[in-house]
């Protein structure tokens, strides 16, 4: 069998230009293929999805399956699974990798059942292992765990990735790859779920979950009046503000703003967290901030062991501290 | 008039802020850890609890069977699902059982609904559990029972033999419909559960519905071995590292602010995407 | 013999802590500074039977036992002593008594609303001249036609600020001057509430004067029958001291817990304290003392339910977790140092909530009193 080294990965453009996951996963398959031996191929359902096809290329796929056709306009989990299994069974792939959003981990779930095989959820790594098998690195209680899982029996070995795990490749206008254009089964299914209506709102506003600076504080700010000043630092940040579940439930700050479990998980390039001791349920909302400085009295708050820079300090003077030194410093 | 079934997937997972870590292996020592309703889980339950206070202001009626699979202390959040108005409970445990990866749990609990609640209209589960987090069981079952399903769902309006959905994933607004037998997973901000009441609680005590279930009467084979038989394997389990550098900054607060900007004014200043003057000199 | 919980005690006690968490605990320290009642966190209480835990369900209460019951107080009690007091005075003293002396109309008259914390329950006997000795009320009723005048002035009434239904000990303007207890309604002519008590502790709850002047109530707002009132104040308080016991047991078990983290996290000497063998001896006796408490309590639920005598094992827990919470909070405090005399840390509200606990509802005197003639009155 010719194919049954190949890594397929699925076309997630519903969401090409929120998430770019696809090319994420595109670039480390590559890798993966490197090893393994085998062609990096997207897959791809619906119609005029050419100009994505081309991204793909230019971004690592080998090869890239398309079904084009009217009748997949309109996503349908359903269909779009039917699809994807038909395709599978057809060409054999080692492994099928699928962008965790919304999207992906409908339809993944689906398929692997329609397979009858493996499937690994928002995976943040994937590694081949001594016997060429894909090892699938997956978090568990919020990050707090990390698995490493592998299909042995079955195959394809399927996984959905985290998106912003991997790094895309750098765009190669060049690059050559084969589209193979497959007609719409003559077999399909019927769609039992009727989409009313579906619109498009990407979220212009940023929002504290794709905020590049996220300034929370946690009862150790002291008051709801001495919080606010997190907003003036926010502010002059250009970032937002977030909070722990005590500072919302005492209404310092809205619902919107809760990080944590019950709330939203955050990723800034920069955090900062006064006053912030560390329950569980928020740090595992705050894990993938790339750079975190805490600032509590206390040097051993959990908060404080993960931070890159802990500062021992009373929270809110070192915030008075930053705005004044921001104010005096800023260029426009 | 017909009883309209509802049955709702729920799990026990451990309660997160009371892990009991082993220090030196790094793992979980689960056994130890005090167990709670997977908050996912309570938000398909409240779904499903509306939806019969919906009904039964017109008059109709509504049965709520929940399942869930775990060890013998997961009885607990049955009663807990008894306590909030559920109508039975049903936990499928077994040694046999211990061990299941998503595809084979969405068996099991298939095997179940096929055999003891065939005429179910509307299976509710939770969008992901907060141990594991995969959120792949709902979409499975569905593919089990052979019945569509809709995820992520922020409102569920009931219609007669159809639901209609509200729901916001990814970037996309949508509204579906779809007719039942079906089933739905809740979004994970949708349907604030409600506390049980006191009261709640001892009446689950006292009408206890709530039965386990065990391989053999599941009439799983006698070899069935849920680890074995799991597609996926887990090879190891490790906790991951802390970050690098901790660097702690001591002093006071015009100190620390000086060193902070002088150690990291350019990160937060590329952050920010402005600059600030003096960089890399105390400002 | 059973030490494990039962699956509904553990079910009630993870409800009662994920209420008093979230719901609760976010306002704790505002509501002890300001020394403000929650009457939002009230409301969300009210549907979850918090105010009619003991009961039945066809007065709208839960038809709970009384370790249940115990286990709600106690829970309440570790995040906030103050809503754990409201809590356990209410279902105790407030509608206790009127369940087990009140005729089947007053039953069906005050119960529901109460049940359902429609109507909050307070019970006033101290008054500036009484207290330990009941003997000393100087509150009077006078027998007119068809009822009752009530006159004097009741002190620090828990609950007394937002009380509905209070249960008045008064002393008959007769021949026998026999005590009895009165149900008064708070739109009562002549009826009033003093100012809030400014306490060290318990700062959340409304404890107050009451005062009664030309207070007129109906013959059928007299509890139980004529001259029945040191019974039922007797009861009301070995069912009240259940209650103290387990408030007393939360407030330990909340500075046992912040004293565990804290030890575990502090450092000093370049290692945690927790290291240190004084803070390990502390933190032993702690535990040591709480587990021994909480047993103490659930004996006494135990031998209440099975209708067994049950006033020394009420006074024996509620004399030994109160000692037990003013003990552990003092450790506590102790072991925070410097910041566990600070507001901002929770410890300095335990050690002022706990004092409280070897007061009320019999001082700790008095319950040795209770236990020693419970031992000598014993046939041997």
């Amino acid at each position: 069998m010719t194919t049954a080294t190949d890594i397929w990965v699925l076309g997630d453009y519903r969401n090409y230009f929120q998430s770019r996951v696809t090319l994420q996963i595109l670039a480390r398959a590559t890798h993966l293929a490197a090893s393994t031996g085998g062609k990096v191929c997207a897959v791809v359902f619906g119609h005029g999805m050419d100009e994505y096809v081309g991204e793909y290329i230019a971004h690592g796929a080998e090869k890239v399956y398309v079904v084009d056709d009217p009748a997949l306009k309109t996503y349908a989990v359903e269909t779009y699974s039917f699809l994807m299994t038909r395709l599978v069974e057809k060409f054999k792939p080692a492994t099928l990798l699928v962008g965790a959003t919304r999207f992906g981990q409908e339809i993944a779930p689906r398929v692997a059942k329609q397979l009858k095989t493996g499937l690994t959820a928002d995976c943040i790594d994937l590694e081949i292992d001594p016997k060429g098998r894909l090892v699938q690195i997956a978090p568990s209680f919020g990050g707090n765990l990390i698995a490493r899982i592998i299909t042995p029996h079955k195959r394809p070995q399927m996984a959905t990735i985290r998106p912003g795990t991997f790094q895309e490749l750098v765009h190669d206008g060049t690059a050559k790859g084969q589209i193979i254009r497959l007609a719409l089964p003559t077999d399909m299914p019927t769609e039992k779920i009727r989409c009313i209506s579906s619109e498009y709102k990407p979220s212009k506003a940023k929002g504290i979950e794709k905020a590049d600076i996220v300034i929370t504080g946690g009862r150790g700010m002291g008051s709801k009046g001495k919080f606010k000043k997190l907003f003036e630092l926010a502010a002059l940040m250009n970032g937002e503000v977030g909070a722990t579940r005590p500072v919302v439930y005492a209404n310092w700050i809205g619902h919107d703003a809760l990080v944590g479990q019950a709330g939203k998980a955050i990723k800034p390039k920069i955090l900062f967290a006064f006053g912030i001791s560390g329950a569980i349920q928020h740090t595992a909302a705050i894990a993938d901030a790339d750079f975190i400085v805490a600032i509590n009295k206390n040097p051993n708050a959990t908060m404080m062991r993960m931070a890159d820079v802990a500062i021992v300090a009373d929270a809110n003077q070192v915030c008075s501290g930053i705005i004044r030194a921001i104010k005096e410093n800023i260029r426009d | 008039m017909k009883m309209f079934k509802i049955l709702v997937c729920i799990k026990q997972v451990p309660m997160v802020s009371e892990l009991p870590w082993d220090s030196k292996t790094g793992t979980l020592k689960r056994e130890l850890a005090q167990g709670m309703m997977d908050p996912s889980s309570r938000r398909a339950l409240e779904a499903g609890l509306q939806i019969k206070e919906t009904r039964a202001e017109l008059g109709e009626k509504t049965q709520i069977i929940v399942l869930s699979m775990g060890p013998p202390m997961a009885m607990e959040i049955l009663y807990q699902a008894k306590s909030l108005g559920a109508d039975k409970g049903i936990l499928l445990s077994d040694r046999a059982m211990a061990g299941a990866d998503t595809f084979l749990t969405s068996f099991i609990l298939a095997r179940f609904i096929k055999k003891e609640v065939p005429d179910v209209d509307l299976v509710l589960c939770g969008s992901q559990t907060s141990d594991s987090e995969t959120g792949q069981v709902g979409p499975q079952l569905a593919e089990e029972l052979s019945i569509p399903a809709i995820g992520y769902a922020a409102d569920i309006q009931l219609q007669g033999q159809m639901v209609r959905v509200h729901r916001h994933v990814d970037d996309f607004f949508e509204v579906l419909e779809m007719d039942l037998p079906g089933l739905v997973t809740i979004d994970q901000a949708a349907y604030t559960p409600r506390y049980a009441a006191f009261g709640g609680v001892q009446d689950a005590f006292e009408t206890a519905d709530i039965i386990q279930v065990d391989a053999r009467r599941l009439g799983l084979d006698e070899n069935f071995n849920a680890v074995k038989d799991s597609p996926t394997r887990i090879v190891d389990v490790y906790s991951p590292t802390t970050r690098k550098e901790n660097r702690v900054l001591k002093g006071t607060a015009k100190a620390v602010v000086d060193q902070l900007f002088e150690d990291y004014g350019k990160i937060i200043s590329s952050a920010m995407g402005k600059d600030l003057k003096g960089q890399g000199e105390k400002i | 013999m059973e030490f494990n919980p039962c699956v509904k005690h553990q079910l009630i006690r993870k409800i009662a802590r994920e209420f008093s968490e979230n719901e609760i605990k976010p306002q704790v320290a505002e509501l002890d500074r300001d020394a403000r009642f929650p009457h939002d966190i009230i409301e969300k209480m009210k549907p979850l039977n918090f105010f009619g835990l003991q009961a039945p369900k066809h007065l709208g209460g839960a038809g709970l036992d009384s370790i249940s019951y115990a286990i709600v107080v106690e829970e309440v009690s570790r995040v906030s002593a103050a809503l754990g007091l409201c809590v356990t005075v209410h279902n105790s003293v407030g509608i206790y008594p009127i369940l087990k002396f009140g005729t089947q109309e007053q039953i069906e008259r005050f119960v529901p609303a109460m049940a359902a914390g429609d109507s909050i329950g307070a019970f006033c006997l101290t008054e500036a001249n009484a207290g330990s000795d009941a003997g000393g009320v100087e509150t009077t009723a006078r027998k007119v036609q068809d009822g009752y005048v009530i006159d004097g002035t009741k002190i620090f009434v828990t609950n007394g600020g937002v009380a509905g239904t209070i249960l008045v000990f008064a002393v008959t303007e007769d021949e026998k001057k026999s005590a009895n207890v009165f149900i008064v309604e708070d739109d009562r002519p002549g009826f009033s509430v003093g100012e809030i008590e400014d306490l060290c502790g318990m700062r959340a709850n409304p404890v107050s004067s009451l005062f009664f002047e030309d207070c007129r109530v109906p013959d059928e707002n007299l509890l139980g029958k004529s001259g029945q009132g040191l019974k039922i104040g007797l009861t009301g308080l070995d069912t009240g001291r259940i209650g103290i016991a387990a408030q007393a047991l939360g407030i330990a078990q909340a500075a046992f817990e912040d004293s565990v983290a804290y030890a575990k996290e502090r450092q000093q000497f370049n290692q945690p304290i927790s290291r240190f063998q004084t803070i390990q001896n502390y933190l032993a006796d702690m535990a040591t003392q709480i587990d021994a408490a909480r047993l103490l309590v659930y004996r006494a639920a135990d031998y209440k339910d099975r209708n067994l005598p049950f006033s020394a094992q009420a006074s024996m827990a509620k004399l030994y977790c109160s000692d037990t919470a003013r003990k552990v909070t003092d450790m506590a405090v102790q072991i925070h140092g410097g910041y566990g005399y600070s507001k901002e840390y929770d410890v300095e509200r335990y050690f002022r909530d706990a004092k409280v606990t070897q007061i009320y509802e019999g001082t700790s005197e008095v319950q040795r009193m209770v236990i020693a003639r419970n031992i000598l009155t014993q046939p041997s």
